[in-house]
């Protein structure tokens, strides 16, 4: 298995090694992935709830995409970059773990939302600007990327549980 | 009587509860009501982050601070709400060994003081400022309003280290 493999030499990096005998490595490196859920799960729901016209209501659609990308990217970037990190801590076992295959899934499937609703009913944002009733299609992606959300959440917490000890 | 000295009787009392027991005793309620803790975590600090973010004029500049203090407000209070009951939850499990972890008491002490700032000052600057201005007194309850929900953040994940 060529994947196995380079997971095993990830492992036996001595990186890999340093974040996973570090004290202090992997508690700073996953309070900043979870406090990091303030500014990145924060603005996405806030965004949802806009699409779905139920808060943010006297703001135009365009401002509030607008205004929050920047900062959902970077937490966004935050989120992955220290996942990252901790993944490479301790690779084999994470990769294992059926919690941590079905949040990678469902990140996956997110990711693949936000690109269809930027490539389908957000790209006339426009068109609906102002509008107090968001079309079908917006309130769609965003019911779907809420319970993505949640769910990915839900499996991050469970792989705190199922994972074994290092 | 002395405030503090009940405090013991109250970890007690919910340590021996049902709830306490209850969430002590499951396998999965305790990771269960951590991910509402969690997603409330999200939502509130979305919304704190996102008036702060334009008291300081860093965000929807052109927007009123009122209007938009007042969009989000139910969100927030809704938020925490579920992050004071869920957080109780997780408390009572454990609730005497959380009465001697220093972590678990700096967290209660920077959560009382963000409430109590939230509610009263925070909420008097962002009612009353200036529709497009974004004055100094108001960058600095953002600023204070920051650091404080940031120690309870910081000092919550540093009980479940230590």
């Amino acid at each position: 298995m060529l994947f196995t493999g380079f997971l095993q030499w990830l492992h036996d990096t001595s990186f890999s090694v340093l974040l996973r005998e570090s004290n202090w490595g992997e508690p700073i490196i996953e309070s900043i992935h979870v406090l990091t859920l303030t500014l990145f799960l924060g603005f996405a729901f806030l965004l949802d709830l806009r699409l779905l016209g139920v808060c943010l209501r006297r703001r135009r659609m365009s401002e509030v995409i607008g205004q929050l990308n920047p900062w959902l990217g970077a937490g966004f970037a935050v989120m992955i970059a220290t996942g990252v990190l901790l993944f490479i801590a301790d690779p084999v076992a994470f990769y294992g773990d059926t919690f941590f295959r079905v949040k990678m899934l469902l990140l996956a499937l997110a990711i693949v939302n936000i690109v269809v609703f930027n490539r389908t009913v957000g790209r006339n944002v426009a068109a609906w600007d102002a509008n107090l009733q968001t079309p079908a299609g917006a309130k769609v992606a965003a019911i779907l990327s809420l319970v993505l959300w949640v769910a990915i959440i839900a499996a991050g917490r469970a792989i705190a549980y199922t994972l074994p000890p290092p | 009587m002395d405030a503090r000295k009940m405090l013991l009787p109250f970890c007690q009392w919910a340590d021996n509860s049902w709830f306490g027991h209850g969430v002590r005793n499951s396998t999965w309620l305790f990771p269960f009501v951590e991910i509402f803790h969690l997603l409330a975590l999200g939502v509130l600090g979305g919304t704190v982050l996102l008036v702060d973010l334009r008291l300081l004029g860093w965000r929807f500049q052109r927007d009123s601070v009122s209007e938009l203090a007042a969009d989000v407000q139910p969100w927030k209070i809704g938020s925490l709400v579920v992050m004071l009951v869920s957080g109780f939850f997780l408390f009572s499990s454990e609730s005497v060994k959380m009465y001697g972890s220093s972590a678990f008491r700096i967290k209660m002490s920077f959560l009382l003081l963000a409430i109590l700032f939230s509610f009263t000052v925070h909420r008097k600057v962002e009612m009353s400022c200036d529709p497009q201005a974004s004055p100094f007194v108001g960058k600095c309850v953002a600023l204070v309003s920051l650091l404080l929900w940031a120690g309870v953040g910081i000092a919550g994940r540093a009980i479940g280290i230590t």
